[in-house]
């Protein structure tokens, strides 16, 4: 995951474009999810290699996004 | 360390301690013994002597003895403590400045065995109904009514809990969400994890309104059948804000049941970094978490099932596996107990990695209730006390909406309310102790008068 601030126009198009991120590395179906829209922040989806290429002055992350499963029945 | 001191007192205290219809204190017994702090609830005891035959051995186990409480033969048992520090000093110490004093004796805790994941249910749901008071909470209004509780999981299979609870409730489809990639219909999923949830939250809260967000059920390449990804927690607490935000501000109540978390640091950055989810408090998600309860929502993680006693095999974390949300200081995190009010062997025990003080408290599992896995297995894991300590939110909820009572209130009162297990308040087993709905009660009745 990598979050961006978005002051107004809160869009996946408009994230991508100041993460300058092209379409195949962002996951569209995931969108764009706000955190705190009050701070108009902002997390996206997207491969290794996109979270790896986000400038950070553009964008924070990359952010762990691990598996979780359900706690029971105990195993 | 707590210790049995063994004195021999004047024959007249001995006999007064020996006496059922006399009641002796530890004081009187042992008072001004130096460095022990003695137990003033413990009664004394009286220990009678072994009598030998004449050239006998007063201590074989094999020969005829005879035991004696007489005044001038028996001895008195009182509890103490004397500190960590200074144990090898005060025991050798003792018998030397005070006569009276015949032995130091350990006094360890002693304990029955502990229930674990494959043991048989231990009670049924009714017993847990009985234990969370559910008539009396009824009684006050406390049903649920009007409160929304969302359960986080792998969808719920209404016709299944209905079933099972014997009676219809209600299901807010329009409320419920699915995960990108997730097919489904709210209330149609197949019998699982997600049922059992359901049908737990429901024991306290009968009337509560569930909304379902099976976000266990989106896949990764390589996952398990059931499991999905954070993200997709994400984005199912940005749907719950939508939910909370369009809801009046004087009458907010959500409550949100989450049993499930992440079992290994192998997927997470290492702690330190700042993508790191198990230790860092600016992950996307605690961020996430920590606005929905600022902004009225009550948060319910389970504690997990990585207890030292017999701890899932999954459970990957060297130390401390309440992690990340899990473990978030504006979140309940919920430990398990059987109806016997002993903690469950796989229950994790803190401290936690975002809170040290976890878990916050317990609630009850491993009882027969959903039959979700099958007639006779449990509704297990830490995964059934977090929905069954959730239906109790949601039942004070019910005249207790956010504008009167905010989240950190509540989780304040459940806390200071709770039935203490331990001698020192909080521990790392239990938290602040076992639920206690008349506890609760009482309090919000204190607070209505105020």
């Amino acid at each position: 995951m990598v979050t961006v601030r978005l002051a107004a126009e809160a869009t996946l198009a408009r994230a991508m474009e100041e993460l300058g991120l092209p379409e195949e590395e962002v996951d569209t179906g995931y969108g764009l999810v706000a955190i705190d829209p009050a701070r108009g922040l902002y997390v996206l989806r997207v491969t290794e290699a996109g979270a790896r290429r986000v400038d950070p002055e553009a964008g924070g992350g990359p952010h762990a996004d691990p598996p979780i499963e359900p706690y029971g029945p105990p195993r | 360390m707590r210790v049995l001191i063994q004195l021999r007192p004047s024959p007249d205290v001995v006999a007064a301690v020996a006496d059922p219809r006399r009641t002796a204190a530890a004081a009187d017994v042992a008072d001004g013994l130096p460095g022990v702090v003695l137990d003033p609830s413990f009664t004394p005891v009286a220990v009678p002597r072994p009598v030998p035959p004449a050239g006998g051995d007063p201590l074989s186990l094999r020969r005829p003895v005879r035991f004696s409480l007489a005044a001038e033969d028996a001895s008195v048992l009182v509890r103490g403590e004397i500190s960590d520090d200074e144990a090898a000093v005060r025991l050798a110490l003792l018998p030397t400045l005070r006569p009276d004093v015949t032995g130091v004796f350990a006094d360890p805790v002693i304990e029955s065995t502990l229930t674990c994941g494959g043991d048989p249910p231990v009670g049924d749901w009714h017993d847990v109904a009985r234990l969370l008071a559910v008539e009396e909470l009824a009684g006050e209004g406390l049903d649920g009514a009007g409160v929304a509780l969302a359960v986080l999981d792998t969808g719920i299979n209404a016709a299944h809990v209905a079933r099972h609870l014997g009676r219809e409730f209600t299901l807010d489809a329009a409320r419920s969400w699915n995960p990108a990639g997730v097919t489904g219909k709210p209330g149609e999923f197949e019998v699982d994890h997600g049922t059992m949830c359901a049908f737990d939250t429901l024991i306290a809260a009968p009337k509560a309104t569930l909304i379902d967000i099976p976000v266990l059920l989106s896949r990764r390449p390589g996952g398990s059948a059931v499991d999905g990804l954070l993200s997709d927690a994400v984005a199912a607490f940005a749907h719950l804000r939508t939910v909370l935000d369009a809801q009046p501000e004087e009458s907010r109540a959500l409550v949100v049941s989450n049993s499930w978390g992440s079992f290994s640091p192998r997927w997470d950055f290492p702690v330190g970094s700042p993508g790191n989810y198990s230790d860092n408090p600016a992950h996307p998600f605690n961020l996430i978490v920590a606005g929905l309860e600022a902004a009225g929502a009550d948060v319910l993680f389970a504690a997990g099932n990585c207890g030292r006693d017999c701890r899932d095999g999954r459970c990957a974390f060297p130390d401390r596996p309440i992690v990340g949300a899990n473990s978030h200081p504006r979140v309940l995190s919920v430990g398990g107990v059987d109806t016997r009010g002993e903690r469950v062997g796989y229950s994790s025990q803190g401290p936690g990695r975002l809170e040290d003080r976890k878990p916050d408290l317990c609630a009850y599992t491993h009882f027969s209730g959903s039959k979700a896995f099958g007639a006779d297995r449990p509704d297990s894991g830490t995964s059934a006390a977090c929905p069954v300590a959730a239906g109790l939110v949601a039942a004070v909820r019910t005249r207790w909406p956010a504008s009167r009572l905010s989240p950190a209130q509540l989780r304040t009162l459940l806390r200071r309310t709770a039935d203490d297990r331990s001698t020192v308040g909080f521990d790392h087993d239990y938290g602040y102790g076992v639920v206690d709905p008349r506890g609760i009660l009482a309090a919000l009745r204190r607070r209505s008068e105020a």
